[in-house]
């Protein structure tokens, strides 16, 4: 059985990003099993030469696409099904990837999985692997006949340190124009936060902490390590608790300390993906089943309000 | 104008899953609380924002579930909606977001929405393709991982801004009809009034009865197996007292030179 499998290339402003290499890594994973042809799809508004290691590249060019638009990516992506023909479609798990791979998935008649974390190969069927049921449960789906799009988290397969041959490169200028988008502006809010990018120790609190009253308990604890910072999972910044420049995940920082303090995080695949590289992780959470414990070294079933002055009143026995 | 928001009820994060015999599916015990998903409560916050802002305007809400699913969509009359259909299956199964779409596709197609709000994704899944794909299948224009909406109101088109990674954002126009998915920062859901709680007591949640076969028939994903999930670090739990806790994971701390 040969599949054909089509990669779209992350990319900003025509630069292929590093991300790319890991849908490629995972592409190689169904390939090695089958006899397979990998294309990577790049559309944008292109000037320069370009290839990519492991895999064809087919480019589709338009002025249109000189900046992303749902409409755009999808059109561009639904030209390149037709030269391709792929069984599979893998797409990266980010906020560019998960605004049109499903719309894709759907006017291709197919079948979408998002946020896919691993693949399982057995003789002839392949099984992808995703969490659900708030992170406690790994879900194997299997597909049948129609095309298939996934979106693949960030981390997930992990880029090959060597580099394969590059494809061929082809070009197909084409003109897209988005029809029903316009006025399309980015902007990069001014909320640098560089105080995370150097903490040594973060600690971190979730919707756990309840109110606000509590992050003063965070703070204490956090002042318990030299060059410790405060941050927040996304409802914590919701909720007004952490600013959002402080917010750890996918749609926020991406840290890795020498030691992070989840407090009262349940651990949703948004918050892991941006704290995982974290060197060691601490998890303080009164649901012993929270998802968070399985990305922890040292797992404290607790609840926050105990624990912490608990913690505060040992730090405070050795301090004296 | 016209607003669908399309939620979802989704069981307390706390509760605990029970895999079933199969190793299919899994299921929550009968004391299990559910509510609504929380990004979808700010799909009806923004709905409800929106009809203040434009007189004449009116907010539905669908969902798409077994009879316990009937207390969100009441929750969401008594925030202030105007009508609820609820889209009965008698099933706690997997559904698949193709399916689901396709069913809301078809519920929408002599309502003529000109804006449908969605949540970004569902707490528990977090799959976040019923909407996209619902905008597909119904030819219109969405966004996901919105934060900031705004009707234009006389050219017929709104104006979203989005998240995108790394806390960029990027603000763009969409011709309606279109379709927003929500992100959780975008407003404060209200608490219902007690006016709107009486109001809500009075009106009748609409319901619409699906065929279960007629379901099997679109099915294209299966959940093959479901087992508890697997660690990527070999996590040690503490035991003991709180005090004796705290003092190992100082400890602990201190040998990796932390303290």
């Amino acid at each position: 059985m040969s599949h054909s499998i089509m990669i779209m290339c992350e990319q900003s402003e025509g630069r292929i990003l590093a991300v790319t290499d890991e849908l490629i890594a995972c592409a190689t994973q169904i390939a090695d099993h089958y006899d397979s042809r990998l294309t990577a799809v790049l559309p944008g508004l292109i000037t320069e030469p370009c290839s990519i290691s492991g895999a064809d590249l087919l480019v589709i060019n338009s002025p249109g696409l000189a900046q992303y638009t749902c409409e755009g990516w999808e059109k561009a992506a639904l030209l390149a099904t037709e030269q391709i023909k792929p069984k599979i479609i893998i797409i990266a798990h980010t906020s560019t990837g998960y605004d049109y791979a499903p719309r894709l998935a759907a006017l291709l008649e197919g079948c979408c999985l998002t946020s896919v974390s691993g693949i399982e190969i057995t003789g002839d069927s392949i099984s992808y692997r995703r969490s659900g049921f708030h992170g406690k449960l790994d879900l194997l789906y299997g597909v049948g006949k129609a095309p298939l799009v996934i979106t693949v988290l960030p981390g997930a397969f992990p880029a090959p340190d060597w580099q394969a041959e590059p494809g061929i490169t082809r070009i197909i200028d084409a003109d897209i124009k988005p029809k029903l988008t316009s006025h399309v502006q980015f902007s990069i809010p001014d909320q640098s936060n560089t105080e995370l990018d150097h903490a040594e120790v973060i600690v971190a609190a979730g919707k756990g902490i309840g109110q606000a009253e509590n992050l003063l308990m965070i703070r204490d604890m956090a002042s318990c390590f030299k060059r410790s910072a405060i941050a927040g999972s996304r409802v914590a910044c919701d909720n007004g608790w952490i600013e959002y420049n402080a917010q750890v995940g996918l749609t926020g920082k991406k840290v890795s300390p020498l030691l992070y303090v989840a407090c009262g995080i349940s651990g949703s695949a948004q918050h892991i993906s941006g704290m995982k590289d974290s060197k060691t992780v601490v998890s303080i959470n009164r649901d012993p089943e929270a998802a968070i414990f399985r990305y922890s070294d040292i797992c404290i079933v607790e609840d926050l309000e105990k624990f912490i002055p608990a913690f505060l009143q040992e730090a405070k026995k050795h301090q004296s | 104008m016209r607003i669908l928001t399309c939620i979802k009820q989704v069981p307390d994060p706390e509760s605990r899953p029970m895999i079933n015999q199969e190793k299919t599916w899994a299921e929550y015990g009968e004391y299990t609380s559910y509510w609504i998903n929380r990004y979808d409560e700010h799909a009806v916050e923004e709905a409800l924002r929106i009809r203040e802002m434009i007189p004449g305007t009116t907010v539905d809400i669908v969902s798409i579930g077994p009879e316990r699913i009937k207390s969100a969509i009441r929750r969401c009359l008594e925030m202030g909606a105007d009508r609820g259909f609820h889209l009965f299956i008698d099933s706690e199964d997997y559904l698949s977001p193709s399916i689901k779409s396709r069913l809301i596709a078809e519920f929408c197609h002599d309502m003529k929405y000109d804006l449908i709000l969605t949540g970004v994704m569902s707490e528990d899944m977090m799959s976040g393709q019923t909407g996209p794909m619902l905008a597909a299948r119904l030819g219109i224009p969405s966004a996901t991982s919105v934060m900031k909406l705004s009707v234009n109101g006389l050219e017929g088109s709104i104006q979203v801004e989005r998240e995108l990674d790394s806390g960029h954002r990027c603000s763009m126009d969409l011709t309606l009809p279109a379709l927003v998915g929500v992100q959780s920062g975008i407003n404060r859901p209200r608490y219902p009034s007690l006016s709107n709680v009486m109001r809500a007591k009075n009106t009748e949640i609409i319901q619409i009865r699906l065929e279960n076969s007629l379901l099997k028939v679109v099915s294209c994903e299966t959940v093959e197996k479901i087992q508890e999930a697997g660690s990527d670090r070999a996590g040690i739990r503490l035991e003991g007292t709180t005090a004796e806790k705290a003092a190992v994971l100082w400890r602990m701390l201190r040998e990796k030179s932390l303290l």
